[in-house]
């Protein structure tokens, strides 16, 4: 999916000693077009401003200033200009927090990825159901998050929860799930669970659009299943491979509401999108409302993912170059 | 081509972010912020009166409902909105600010000094509020720095139910639990009986340290020092219990409905959970229910934190004085003489007025064994005011850090002293 | 063909290992009270109450639900299609910020958005309504439909376009008679997406609509049920069930469009 990279404007070399008459022509015909570019685009970058640049700078802004809950309401917070991000990278609960983030975020994103892209090589072969049950995948997807988020944790109860007696008829111990030492692999299977129909989604239409010519014609040369998937599969998703990996990258690290579901945040489940949460509402174990530092670990946040996207962009370009 | 088109993206980038800012710095004047004029005495009643609580649960048709609606004045209605209450303080906040606030706010009363002294409410005398005839502990929490904001609507304690039918068949007698050591003896019975011996909430934030509260002071802690001594037994008792397979896992991510769900199953001997709960307690099918003191760790009843909301006026920017005639109305109207009784019994609590208290106890004998309890209950926020919140959550994080270690001495220990709460 | 049974098989087995869930929530959804925590694999305490009490509270929830779903469809198409068009086929000042802008814009956090928008709204008035909710549940599925545009359309061969201008047809009419009808099956994803964003969107609700009583979308209708000291997790289940019918209807439809829709014109040579 060459979404960012073609420039649709880019001519042929026109041979020199052109027509004047002509040249003019296509200047106008470039004004109309800028024009009518203009025109459509233009509901879509007010919206833009007015709905995103805003809050975005709003957000930024808080974060240079400390702010309590009356300087919210009144104004008149002082600015700090960086302090607040010294002191949140300085807190003791930073570097365990990113480096939760980034296992939570890589982990679900790959296998997400991987899952989904096992499950659309299967339901391309199409068999009796497939459809159905194709559709079926995407059930999750329609849960609200509460009830999602509570079920999972319910499945996952030490106690009597049905996952440990699931892993009991494999003689497997009971496995306290949501413990401060487990609780991140618990909500990165509830969160990879989450994830599978919108990876499975789009790599199923991306396997659609492979000519099967190419699969004929590697048929002819004797190559077996497995060297069709590395040779031609593989090669050919990659251009929606890079976009669902880097789209899943910005979801992931947005996610709140799964986590915060099934344990607050607590233990090792805290990413940063949690922390902030917590402590822009006042919630869990960060009770005291922080907005200066919410909004900073939010920023932070938002480098991060600004630096993946322009990551993807500097692929663009060098493939296109 | 392209480098054309790099310039103009930076310009329309420019162009953007500028636009952006210029937005922000115009929402971000403070015209519309409230003042401390008006006063209830100079406006009158509006059509429409909002009213936000806590009480998700109870919809159009419950008897809060209904003995809220009977208080709106001639020719007002009241529109009511609920919310949880972390969610209800933050709404608060952000509709203050913008001049939108309701009229009548229920929030729940460890969160009073905070959003009076952020300047969310308006005072007692503003708003026309009638202050008197409180008991002192429980009024604690809505004066700060000297002046009054607030009522308690009604107040609920916690205390410890049991399984009566678990409980005999484990030949435990509840009238010899009066310390932990007996508690514990008794838990020890009813697990090797073959049932499950005591759930209670241990979510992060501040249920799960109402909960704790009782264990807390009943070992003679302090919240002005969480990692004495006394605190961390309160936290390895809890831990203990985890550990022994006493209590369950999951008492770390129940609320106290999820924990009150466990005992319902009817494989619990003892729940601690709150005087709310003891009409469906009464009535409950399928095992009987019977409740006793939490007991103090050495001897005697454990303070418990003082529960239940406050009701206050929101500070106003627009028609402030009509807005405190609404609040006036509508609060003297719940709070008054006999109706004040009704109020609270329409939320489950047991009235702030002891006069009215003895009224509602004499009328229903559910209440007799909680009186107690309520007399000496303790304000959460009486000695730290605003800072209760901090201590809370610090709690909170100490608790969490007790309920994983699975009884691990060192690791409660360390819970409790490294607490720091960013 | 003989194999395509042992697939079936394999097919339904995955299904349910991915269903398990929601096989738990109707579970719990048939369940009475005393018996939810028990985990017992079928709901042997059957009820049907909590089905009643959600039939009696919720049905406006999901009226609204549905409207503010269909609305949040049609605003989002209104932008993005032509968006997707400027940014495929017009020759666009600043068109790769606008994309790298896109993706910026889909990393901010859902909340950092809500109080912002609480603010403009209560300027202009838009609180507790359903165009406003539709508005602000379009930004959640705005910048990914204009990318899904973009790159469905960019897949549009030129010659299409060049015969259109022959005929001296303004852009206008080439978006409109060209451009959108071969855009059908992208038109019924990005449709999809967004209604599905929309229908689980909880946080804007809970934000922007707080006040609006029976105008809020069944995910608010939801929280009547989690009170502070009590949840009722029996109606919770039920209503996450019969709100995700339409849903699920919808999605059974929608999946052979989608399926051809998503990449069409993106994967070539």
């Amino acid at each position: 999916m060459t979404l960012l990279s073609q420039d649709p404007t880019a001519s042929s070399a026109k041979p020199r000693g052109l027509d004047a008459e002509r040249a003019a022509s296509r200047r106008k015909r470039n004004r109309a077009a800028t024009l009518a570019s203009i025109g459509f685009i233009a509901p879509l970058v007010l919206y833009l401003v007015i709905f995103y640049a805003f809050p975005l700078v709003q957000n930024v802004v808080m974060s240079l200033q400390r702010y309590d809950r009356s300087s919210f309401v009144y104004g008149g917070a002082p600015f700090v200009g960086l302090d607040i991000y010294r002191e949140v990278i300085a807190s003791s609960k930073f570097w365990p927090t990113v480096a939760q983030t980034a296992t939570f975020t890589l982990v679900s994103i790959t296998v997400q990825y991987c899952v989904g892209l096992a499950l659309a090589v299967f339901f391309k072969s199409n068999f009796r159901l497939s459809s159905t049950l194709r559709a079926l995948f995407l059930v999750p997807w329609l849960l609200p998050l509460i009830v999602s988020g509570t079920t999972w944790q319910w499945m996952m109860s030490a106690d009597n929860g049905v996952l440990n007696s699931f892993l009991g008829f494999f003689g497997v111990d009971p496995v306290w799930w949501l413990s401060a030492d487990n609780a991140l692999w618990a909500v990165l299977i509830a969160n990879i669970w989450l994830g599978i129909p919108f990876n499975l989604v789009i790599l199923y239409s991306g396997l659609q659009n492979i000519p099967e010519s190419l699969y004929e014609a590697a048929a002819l040369d004797g190559a077996g299943p497995w060297r069709k998937f590395l040779n031609i599969t593989l090669p050919s998703l990659r251009p929606v491979t890079v976009i669902t990996l880097l789209l899943g990258l910005v979801y992931t690290l947005k996610v709140v509401d799964v986590i915060w579901i099934m344990t607050m945040g607590t233990g090792n489940s805290q990413t940063l999108a949690t922390w902030s949460y917590g402590m822009a509402f006042g919630k869990g174990t960060s009770a005291v409302v922080r907005y200066s530092e919410a909004s900073a670990v939010g920023s932070i946040l938002l480098v991060v993912a600004l630096a993946f996207g322009l990551l993807y962009i500097a692929t663009q370009r060098k493939e296109k170059d | 081509m392209s480098h054309l088109n790099k310039r103009r993206a930076v310009q329309i980038s420019a162009l953007v972010t500028s636009v952006a800012f210029v937005l922000a710095a115009c929402t971000s004047n403070t015209d519309e912020a409230p003042a401390a004029s008006g006063a209830a005495s100079q406006g009158t009643t509006t059509a429409t009166i909002k009213f936000w609580d806590p009480y998700t649960p109870y919809q159009a048709g419950s008897d809060w409902d209904n003995q809220l609606k009977s208080c709106a004045p001639e020719g007002s209605t009241i529109e009511r909105f609920s919310a949880p209450q972390t969610d209800l303080l933050n709404q608060l906040t952000s509709a203050v600010k913008e001049g939108n606030a309701p009229d009548i706010i229920a929030l729940d009363n460890p969160l009073m000094p905070e959003a009076a002294s952020s300047g969310l409410l308006a005072t007692a005398a503003q708003a026309g509020i009638d202050v008197s005839g409180f008991d002192a502990n429980l009024q604690a929490p809505g004066v700060v720095d000297g002046e009054a904001y607030g009522v308690p609507m009604g107040s609920n304690a916690l205390g410890l139910y049991y399984n009566e039918d678990v409980l005999t068949a484990a030949g435990v007698d509840v009238s010899t639990i009066g310390d932990w050591a007996s508690l514990n003896a008794a838990i020890e019975k009813v697990v090797a009986s073959g049932s499950k011996g005591i759930t209670f909430s241990g979510i992060a934030g501040e249920e799960g340290v109402f909960q704790f509260e009782p264990w807390f002071w009943g070992a003679g802690a302090s919240l002005a020092d969480i990692s004495s001594a006394d605190a961390v037994s309160a936290g390895q008792l809890l831990s203990d219990w985890v550990a022994n397979g006493w209590a369950p896992k999951s008492a770390m991510a129940n609320n106290q409905s999820a924990s009150w769900d466990l005992f319902l199953t009817g494989e619990y001997g003892f729940a601690e959970d709150g005087s709310w709960r003891a009409g469906s307690a009464a009535a409950n099918e399928g095992f009987q229910v019977g409740m006793i003191p939490i007991p103090a760790k050495d001897s005697g009843v454990a303070p418990v934190p003082t529960g239940g909301e406050f009701l206050a006026a929101p500070l106003q920017s627009t028609d402030a004085s009509d807005h405190y005639a609404n609040a006036s109305a509508v609060i003297s109207c719940l709070m008054s003489g006999d109706n004040a009784g009704v109020t609270s019994e329409s939320v489950g609590y047991l009235s702030a007025r002891p006069d009215v208290r003895a009224v509602q106890v004499a009328s229903n004998p559910i209440w007799t064994p909680w009186v107690p309890i309520i007399e000496g209950a303790q304000g959460r926020t009486t000695d730290l005011g605003v800072d209760y919140v901090g201590v809370s959550a610090q709690l909170s994080e100490a608790m969490q850090g007790a309920l994983n270690a699975d009884g691990n001495a060192d690791q409660v220990k360390a819970a409790f002293e490294n607490a720091s709460g960013l | 063909m003989r194999h395509s049974w042992w697939k079936t098989a394999a097919g339904l087995a995955l299904t349910t290992i991915m269903l398990f869930p929601v096989y738990w929530m109707i579970n719990v959804s048939f369940t009475r009270r005393e018996s939810i925590r028990k985990g017992q694999l079928l709901p042997f305490d059957f009820t049907t109450e909590h089905y009643l009490v959600v039939f009696h509270d919720q049905v406006p929830f999901v009226a609204t639900s549905v409207a503010v779903g269909l609305g949040t469809v049609l605003l989002t198409l209104l932008i993005a299609a032509p968006a997707g068009f400027a940014l495929a086929k017009l020759p666009l000042p600043g068109g790769h910020a606008l994309s790298l802008v896109l993706i910026v814009a889909q990393m901010i956090p859902a909340v950092v958005m809500a109080l912002g928008f609480y603010t403009i709204y209560n300027r202009i008035g838009l609180l507790n309504t359903i165009p406003g909710l539709i508005l602000a549940d379009s930004t959640i599925a705005v910048p990914f439909a204009v990318m899904l545009f973009t790159a469905f359309m960019r897949g549009i061969p030129s010659e299409m376009m060049d015969a259109a201008k022959l005929d001296r047809a303004s852009y206008w009419r080439t978006f409109r008679s060209v451009v959108l009808p071969l855009s059908r099956n992208v038109s019924i994803t990005a449709a999809l997406f967004s209604f599905l964003w929309a229908w689980s969107d909880f946080l804007f609700a809970s934000t922007l609509n707080r006040e609006g009583g029976q105008l809020r979308p069944i995910t608010m209708g939801i929280y009547n049920y989690i009170g502070a000291q009590n949840q009722e997790w029996g109606p919770m289940m039920a209503t996450a069930v019969i709100a995700s019918i339409p849903s699920a209807l919808l999605l059974i439809v929608a999946q052979k469009y989608v399926a051809a829709g998503v990449t069409a014109g993106a994967v070539k040579d």
